[in-house]
């Protein structure tokens, strides 16, 4: 009752906690879209492993000899390519983002390995300096069919002819491809890589992890999505502890300052308690009635505070990042997590300065007037 | 009924024992009007404290019914005033978020008395003012929703602390007269620095520097 009749006292507190949270949640998932990204963006990296051989060129056979005769799992297909590279806009910045080329039959095997999708304007033509792209690509990239992907005067999209895009891919993963016979003819170094994959994409993981092992310190390099995982994980690691750090502090400093509201807010009230202690409410009545306010209060802020949170990253999401096919998830469970020590915090605090009040307490000293 | 056996009050002023009451016996009757009349700073209220449990006397004893009132634990104290006791103080608190009739109603958190809060607030023609919040209430029609507030639930003792020294005389003397005649068979003991507000008192005692002078 109290609550709902005093919301000019009541709406500025939740507002604090709403905002608390609404900031706090937003760091983090800012801070998170950052490995969304990594894993988004290199995500392709799931559906096959990538080796590519070290320091001599004669080794592509070689490895993939050794990979056909050793996987421990059945092996599907085995893809011989050429990767270039072009640059792709991240939230922190470019990030390299490989352009591989693969024959037509191989391309359209690649295609299907990442899950399909509609093509929109056709495939590269064999030998052309012509690419096809997936949508998050050529959208990360502004770039539409017809648009010049790769060019001699670009030094960050370099190729020895403008490589024009000729093709969309309507689908999730980053992909983007051309034909092998172009990059062969005109492209350095002339690397031949292997693509292989695990012929049931579930058996994926233990092949790459295989690989990693089985070529460790010889003349080849793996790349696997798990590998891509830990680097990630290792690369943010300190990033978090120090944003454990930030959003500690935040929270201290948001429970400070909810504690010294909750206690002017409670001194308000003062009257109140010590009319009712002195007609017969017992101070665990009252402790118990208040608390619970403070818990509706903190609670109830915290929820808006996540829906809120919710509903501007959804926002975010959708005004700034998914025009660049930047990644943000507004359900990020570890962003509404780091909130959770907010409402806990403030309502320790709270029950403190509640619980020192009640405990001087003397409602006599209210009703004759000397204590308000 | 409320016996007040040798009871004293001491208060700690910047280290030095200060008697609010000193050594007091005195016994509430049932159905009783006992006025207790002193100067300010005299003690009077302090004892009405004492009697109603809101105070633990430092030396003597407080028996409600013949049981020690100081002995009784927090929970019981406050069982005495909120079921047996209703208090009118000096000045008129109401919480002001509730209405005339919830304010009412404050002091029978666990009953249904609305209707009984109803004609309480009727017969002390606020029939018309149910709904209003305290900040649309006179001060006589303040104390007049806290009388409703004590007498809710028909309470054994109703303590009474300076209720007129807000309004002008016409008013407290109505509101002594609404006491008077709203207690029903209940006791009233009533704190005033003011004898024209005790004329309809059975008994009453004068207090001075914390004693009881006659």
């Amino acid at each position: 009752m109290f609550l709902v009749r005093n919301a000019g006292k009541t709406l500025p507190l939740i507002g604090v906690i709403v905002l608390a949270v609404m900031l706090i949640a937003g760091i983090v998932a800012i801070m998170d879209s950052i490995p969304l990204s990594i894993r988004t963006t290199y995500g392709y990296s799931k559906a096959y492993l990538g080796v590519t051989p070290r320091g001599n060129n004669a080794m592509t056979p070689v490895l993939r000899t050794q990979i056909e005769q050793e996987a421990p799992v059945p092996l599907g297909p085995v893809m011989t390519c050429r990767a270039s590279d072009c640059e792709v806009k991240s939230i922190v910045g470019p990030w390299r983002f490989v352009v591989l080329a693969l024959s037509q039959e191989d391309m359209r095997t690649y295609l299907s390995r990442l899950g399909g999708g509609r093509v929109e304007g056709r495939w590269p033509s064999s030998g052309a300096p012509e690419a096809i792209v997936s949508e998050p690509v050529a959208r990360n990239l502004g770039k539409r069919i017809g648009d010049t992907m790769l060019s001699p005067t670009d030094v960050n999209n370099f190729s020895p002819k403008p490589v024009k895009i000729v093709g969309i891919v309507h689908m999730q993963p980053w992909m983007a491809l051309m034909p092998i016979e172009y990059h062969r003819k005109y492209h350095f170094p002339p690397i031949d890589l292997l693509i292989v994959m695990a012929k049931d994409i579930r058996d994926q993981d233990r092949l790459d992890r295989w690989a990693f092992e089985r070529f460790k310190g010889q003349q080849a390099r793996v790349f696997a999505y798990f590998e891509l995982e830990k680097e990630t994980d290792e690369m943010f690691r300190i990033l978090y502890s120090i944003l454990n750090v930030v959003i500690g502090m935040l929270v201290v400093v948001i429970t400070l300052m909810m504690a010294m509201l909750m206690n002017i807010y409670q001194s308000q009230r003062i009257q109140e308690f010590g009319l009712l202690q002195a007609l017969g409410y017992t101070r665990s009545i009252l402790l118990k009635r208040v608390l619970a306010e403070t818990a509706l209060v903190v609670v109830g802020g915290w929820i808006i505070g996540l829906g809120v949170a919710f509903l501007a990253l959804l926002i975010v999401r959708a005004v700034l990042m998914e025009p660049r096919a930047f990644m943000l998830d507004p359900g990020d469970f570890k962003a509404y997590s780091y909130t959770i020590p907010v409402p806990i915090a403030i309502f320790v605090a709270a029950t403190f300065t509640v619980v020192q009040r009640f405990r001087r307490f003397d409602p006599v000293g209210v009703v004759e007037r000397r204590l308000v | 009924m409320i016996q007040v056996d040798k009871a004293s009050l001491v208060y700690n002023d910047h280290g030095r024992d200060v008697y609010a009451c000193r050594s007091i016996d005195l016994e509430v009757k049932d159905g009783e009007f006992l006025g207790i009349l002193g100067p300010s700073g005299s003690g009077k209220s302090s004892l009405l404290y004492l009697m109603c449990g809101l105070k633990t006397p430092h030396e003597g004893q407080v028996l409600y019914r013949g049981r020690v009132v100081q002995a009784m634990d927090e929970q019981e104290r406050a069982s005495l005033r909120l079921n047996r006791f209703g208090f009118v103080f000096q000045y008129p608190y109401l919480l002001g978020y509730l209405s005339a009739l919830e304010n009412v109603l404050v002091a029978q958190p666990s009953g249904h008395r609305r209707a009984e809060a109803v004609a309480l607030l009727e017969s002390l023609g606020l029939g018309d003012k149910l709904h209003r919040l305290p900040h649309e209430l006179s001060g006589g029609e303040k104390q007049r929703v806290c009388i409703a507030r004590a007498l809710l639930g028909g309470r054994e003792v109703i303590f009474a602390d300076e209720p007129t020294a807000n309004l002008d005389h016409r008013n407290g003397v109505a509101v002594v007269e609404t006491l008077v005649a709203s207690r029903g068979t209940g006791s009233l003991v009533m704190v005033t620095h003011d004898p024209t507000m005790l004329e309809k008192a059975d008994r009453v005692v004068t207090i001075a520097d914390g004693e009881l002078v006659q």
